[in-house]
């Protein structure tokens, strides 16, 4: 890498004469590292992908921030917004030019890969307090910033998927809102008479089939992430994915689990009695108050298997750059977003805390919350490794072969581990 | 008689065809119009019914008073100005030397050029950062500059010396032996002749560097330095979009491009080449 | 293109191959001008130099190695390994069909109706300037915005194109997924591009038929021909260097398609509508190989330059003939 600089360098050297007036100033991110609480200084960059006019960003930006700038009255806080479906590509070629920010609001997929890549700060190691807010937040939502040994990241705000149904629907078609995997198969052809299919998912990602595995008792991998083979093509697995199969194959289940753009959505099909049940997350409320304001949504757990209602992880980790300038105030900061003010305020938001104890004040922010709690008691993230990414894409390809047909769930999975194999002994 | 109603016809028929041509490609764009005056709009509507049932102006003030838009807006308008400026210059000139021009070497450096027709700039997205870095030019706006008119000059140069081409010889001798070197034949003969591609040339550069997004999104932080492009993007959000909000934002951003191009189409009218040739 | 023909042509043979005719006077063809075409071409080249071939050059170093994104990690070169594997590589090759349909399928149509447009936009219209803007609208409307509306008017369901393909005009009995599969995703994004490039050719070929001088049309009419004859004879050959312009951007640009791709279908259902540069993307930025993204992208790009210069080299030789 270095003869990169040497040789740019040199035509930058030619070049700047032609390019005067273009220079800038860089961000004035200063070194001072203040000792104590108050006398802490300097700028703290913040990259999150809030939107504009969103009532997060107006929350960050309104009440967190000029709070903790009460507090520490010597620091400047700079939070860069940028657009979701980019951030990733910027933090990539942020971390190949070395122009990372101090604190990054990053997709829990992104975490252990970042580590990976070496440029995240191994906060269990250099933040004092570390263990005290380890103990604080959801274990689930913990683990998504553990990569060989080390946490990386705290977590920020947490959400899962949880069944969500119409119950008048239901009323309707005189069937009994399922609870288990068994009753809602049970259910399935009342329900397809009634004008609907059984359940919905617009994916077969981990992110879709995974609640499904691991309610069933099976598991991607095994714990320590580096297999997957025994535990994704194991017989419960299996199962999970083969009742889904099942019901596709019997017709109660749509096809848009075989992706592409353009099919009804499953917001869309709920609202409008096609599909009876789908899994999705919190921020679907604020979308059905406004889109359907007339459409009640009722939520329950995920319908249990062999291994009990296991629903997956997503949300968001604070993670600090090991490049940053300032790590005291950027530290001071993240522990500031991870107190219940900051927790509580970004709430109100639709941005679900990952405080433990805050779970029982949630419902009264939003009565809706309750039930996405109560499945984070046992919700697990998806397995944590750079390659995920990869293996998602594996997972997803291997199991729409077996909706399509071209092979059974057992050829799909067996496949899907192998590879997944291969990928997982780069990084043991 | 028969010429004036086979020419009424002719005319007529003209019209209706271009009617119809008009109505299908400026469909989606009537749409867009619509939706930016609804509420309620996280998921599209009913594609025939165009005149939203409730009009409102709610997404363009919210649009408008957005914080720094007008700031992203006069950045952009900045930047695009100043790149267009100089991509039209630096490209003619290329173009002039390519086309009207005899010298050792020309060969090769036209190659280099349609070399850079065919890489794709998403792939060189990284070492351009890269670039950036060591020229101090990250987080800077006016640091856009010189990588949007690197990245427009081969297009720009290769659609112009195809035009270029066009202007017969004769008139370059009949400078040249009136004593008018290069640089006099190509400020007074090529670009007044050339005036509709360098209506083209204006309109396509600009255009390009008002829109661009990714590389303006890779190397801008400040929100201070940031453009237009980047802004609209922030109205999408991370689970839903209100779709009214973001076409709102963009129809915004369309009119400075339409401007520029209703003023510099004005060079598509024939007869301008007609003078020269008399002469 | 016409640029090695001009320095093909020697002052005195002329005559055979110039398609206008030239007074035998003065001197044809171009001057000697080294000096200064030297500066007319340096500054714009050497800024061109910089911010696109030194970075082509570093990627294209790059594809021969594994190569790390962490600074401070080693890159271990691989050689050729990058390239053997992307032609194994059931995607890649895949995604090279895929662009090739497009192109095949977006390039004569966007000529013909860019070039019809400007024809019936070149005459002296009352209401021209606003029916220019129209067709350009949609080169102005941004991607994301339109990507958006043509899934929309796709989508599996009722929409618009299946409403005209299963009620209007009965091509089926059955609403199309279209984004769903393959070649009907291909389609779609191929009418997207379609819709956005014409506007775009039409403009090109606006300014090329305004240079046509006025009075050889005026000449042809005298001569008896009617609108047919004089677009042929005189106004088709001389926009040939337009003509030749717009095909090879627009073939290359057909091969080169990208963000109509991303956001139509990124690329799926499963790799169905991947095109090579969603699959770099996809190899870059996502499963951070570097290597392998660049190899697939230079893959690309020589196939590309490989096709142009042969199409190029073909047509001089129809043009000679």
């Amino acid at each position: 890498m270095k003869h990169w600089k040497s040789g740019a360098a040199a035509v930058a050297a030619i070049i700047s004469l032609g390019v005067a007036g273009c220079s800038s100033s860089p961000d004035p991110t200063t070194s001072s590292t203040g000792g104590g609480g108050d006398a802490l200084t300097g700028t703290v960059t913040y990259w999150h992908a809030y939107s504009a006019d969103s009532p997060e960003v107006a929350t960050l930006q309104d009440t967190i921030i000029p709070a903790f700038v009460k507090l520490h009255p010597g620091v400047t806080v700079k939070d860069v917004p940028v657009p979701y479906d980019d951030l990733h590509q910027k933090l990539i070629t942020a971390a190949a030019g070395e122009q990372l920010p101090d604190l990054v609001r990053a997709d829990i997929g992104w975490v252990p890969e970042l580590a990976n890549l070496g440029v995240l700060e191994p906060l269990s190691d250099s933040m004092p307090d570390f263990q005290t807010f380890a103990d604080q937040v959801f274990p689930g939502t913990l683990a998504t910033n553990l990569w060989k040994g080390t946490y990386y990241g705290l977590p920020l705000d947490t959400n899962t998927r949880v069944m969500m149904y119409d119950d008048s629907f239901f009323t309707k078609a005189g069937v009994d809102v399922p609870t288990t995997v068994e009753q809602l198969v049970a259910a399935a052809p009342a329900l397809k008479q009634a004008g609907a299919f059984a359940f919905a998912d617009n994916g077969a990602g981990g992110w879709n089939m995974l609640p499904w595995i691991w309610s069933a008792g099976g598991d991607m991998t095994d714990p320590d992430v580096t297999k997957a083979s025994g535990f994704l093509n194991s017989a419960a697995s299996v199962k999970g994915i083969q009742t889904l199969v099942d019901l596709y194959k019997a017709g109660y289940m749509p096809d848009i689990v075989l992706g592409g753009e353009g099919g009804l959505a499953t917001s869309d099909g709920l609202a409008t009695g096609k599909y009876a049940t789908i899994l999705d997350g919190p921020w679907m409320f604020p979308i059905f108050a406004d889109q359907y304001p007339d459409f009640t949504l009722s939520t329950s757990q995920v319908p249990a298997g062999d291994g009990g209602s296991i629903s997956v992880v997503g949300g968001e980790d604070i993670v600090m750059t090991q490049s940053s300038t300032n790590k005291e105030a950027a530290m001071e900061f993240m522990r500031y977003l991870l107190s219940q003010d900051a927790q509580l305020a970004m709430a109100k938001v639709g941005q679900m805390p990952v405080l433990q104890e805050l779970g029982s004040q949630l419902s009264d922010i939003n009565a809706y919350y309750a039930q996405f709690v109560e499945q984070l008691k046992t919700a697990r993230p998806r397995p944590v490794t750079p390659a995920w990414a990869q293996m998602d894409t594996i997972l997803q390809d291997e199991i729409r072969a077996a909706f399509r047909g071209e092979k059974t769930v057992q050829e799909a999975l067996d496949e899907a581990a192998s590879q997944a194999d291969a990928l997982l002994a780069q990084y043991n | 008689m028969n010429t004036n109603n086979s020419r009424g016809l002719t005319l007529l028929v003209r019209y209706v065809l271009l009617a119809v041509a008009a109505f299908v490609m400026v469909y989606p764009f009537l749409y867009m119009v619509s939706t930016s005056f609804k509420t309620r709009s996280l998921s599209l509507g009913d594609p025939t019914s165009l005149w939203p049932s409730e009009p409102t102006l709610e997404n363009y003030k919210q649009v408008l008073g957005t914080e720094n838009f007008a700031r992203y807006f006069l950045n952009s308008a900045a930047v695009a100005i100043v790149s267009t400026i100089l991509i039209v210059l630096l490209s003619a000139m290329m173009a002039y030397a390519f086309a009207r021009l005899d010298w050792p070497g020309k060969r090769v450096f036209f190659t280099l050029i349609i070399i850079g027709l065919t890489i794709p700039t998403m792939m060189l997205i990284v070492p351009q950062f890269l670039l950036a870095r060591d020229l101090h030019l990250l987080n800077s706006l006016p640091g856009l500059v010189p990588f949007y008119v690197g990245t427009a000059l081969a297009f720009n140069t290769f659609l112009l010396a195809g035009f270029f081409e066009q202007i017969p010889h004769e008139l370059d001798e009949a400078m040249a032996i009136d004593g008018a070197g290069p640089w006099r034949r190509f400020w007074k003969l090529a670009m007044p002749l050339s005036k509709p591609a360098i209506g083209t040339c204006v309109i396509f550069a600009f255009l390009g560097t008002w829109d661009e997004f990714a590389w303006a999104l890779t190397v801008l932080n400040d929100v201070d330095n940031r453009t237009l492009p980047i802004a609209i993007a922030l109205f999408q959000g991370q689970h839903s979009t209100s779709w009214g909000l973001v076409f709102a934002a963009s129809l915004i951003a369309v009119i400075p491009v339409l401007i520029v191009y209703i003023v510099f189409q004005r060079n598509f009218v024939a007869g301008l080449t007609t003078g020269a040739l008399k002469n | 293109m016409s640029i090695s023909r001009t320095t093909a042509v020697t002052p005195r043979s002329a005559g055979g191959r110039a398609r206008r005719p030239r007074p035998r006077v003065a001197a044809t063809g171009p001057r000697r001008d080294t000096k200064a075409a030297y500066a007319f071409v340096l500054p714009g080249f050497a800024l061109y130099a910089l911010i696109m071939l030194y970075p082509a050059i570093r990627t294209f170093l790059l594809s021969f190695r594994d190569w790390q994104i962490a600074p401070g990690k080693p890159s271990p070169w691989v050689g050729l390994d990058n390239y053997i594997q992307a032609f194994q590589d059931p995607v890649f090759l895949n995604s090279l069909v895929n662009s090739a349909a497009y192109t095949v399928f977006t390039v004569p149509l966007q000529i013909i109706f860019g070039l019809g447009l400007a024809v019936l936009l070149d005459a002296k219209l009352p209401g021209r300037v606003g029916f220019r803007v129209l067709f350009y609208l949609p080169v102005v409307t941004s991607w994301v915005v339109v990507s958006l509306l043509f899934q929309y008017i796709f989508q599996s369901g009722d929409g618009v194109a299946n409403h005209l393909v299963v009620d209007v005009f009965g091509l089926s009995s059955e609403n199309v997924s279209w984004l769903q599969s393959r070649w009907t995703g291909m389609f779609a994004i191929g009418v997207l591009g379609i819709w956005k490039g014409i506007g775009w050719a039409m403009l090109i070929f606006l300014a090329a038929l305004t240079a046509v001088p006025a009075e050889l049309k005026e000449a042809a009419a005298l001569d008896g021909a009617n609108a047919a004859k004089r677009f042929r004879y005189v106004s088709l050959p001389a926009i040939r260097g337009a003509l030749s312009v717009v095909f090879i951007l627009l073939f290359i640009g057909g091969f080169n398609v990208f963000i109509s791709v991303l956001l139509m279908t990124g690329g799926g259902p499963g790799n169905a509508t991947q095109v090579p540069l969603t699959y770099m993307y996809q190899q870059a930025f996502s499963f951070l190989d570097f290597g392998y993204g660049s190899a697939i992208s230079f893959s690309l790009t020589v196939l590309v330059l490989a096709a142009s210069a042969l199409q190029y080299w073909w047509t001089r030789r129809r043009m000679r003939e």
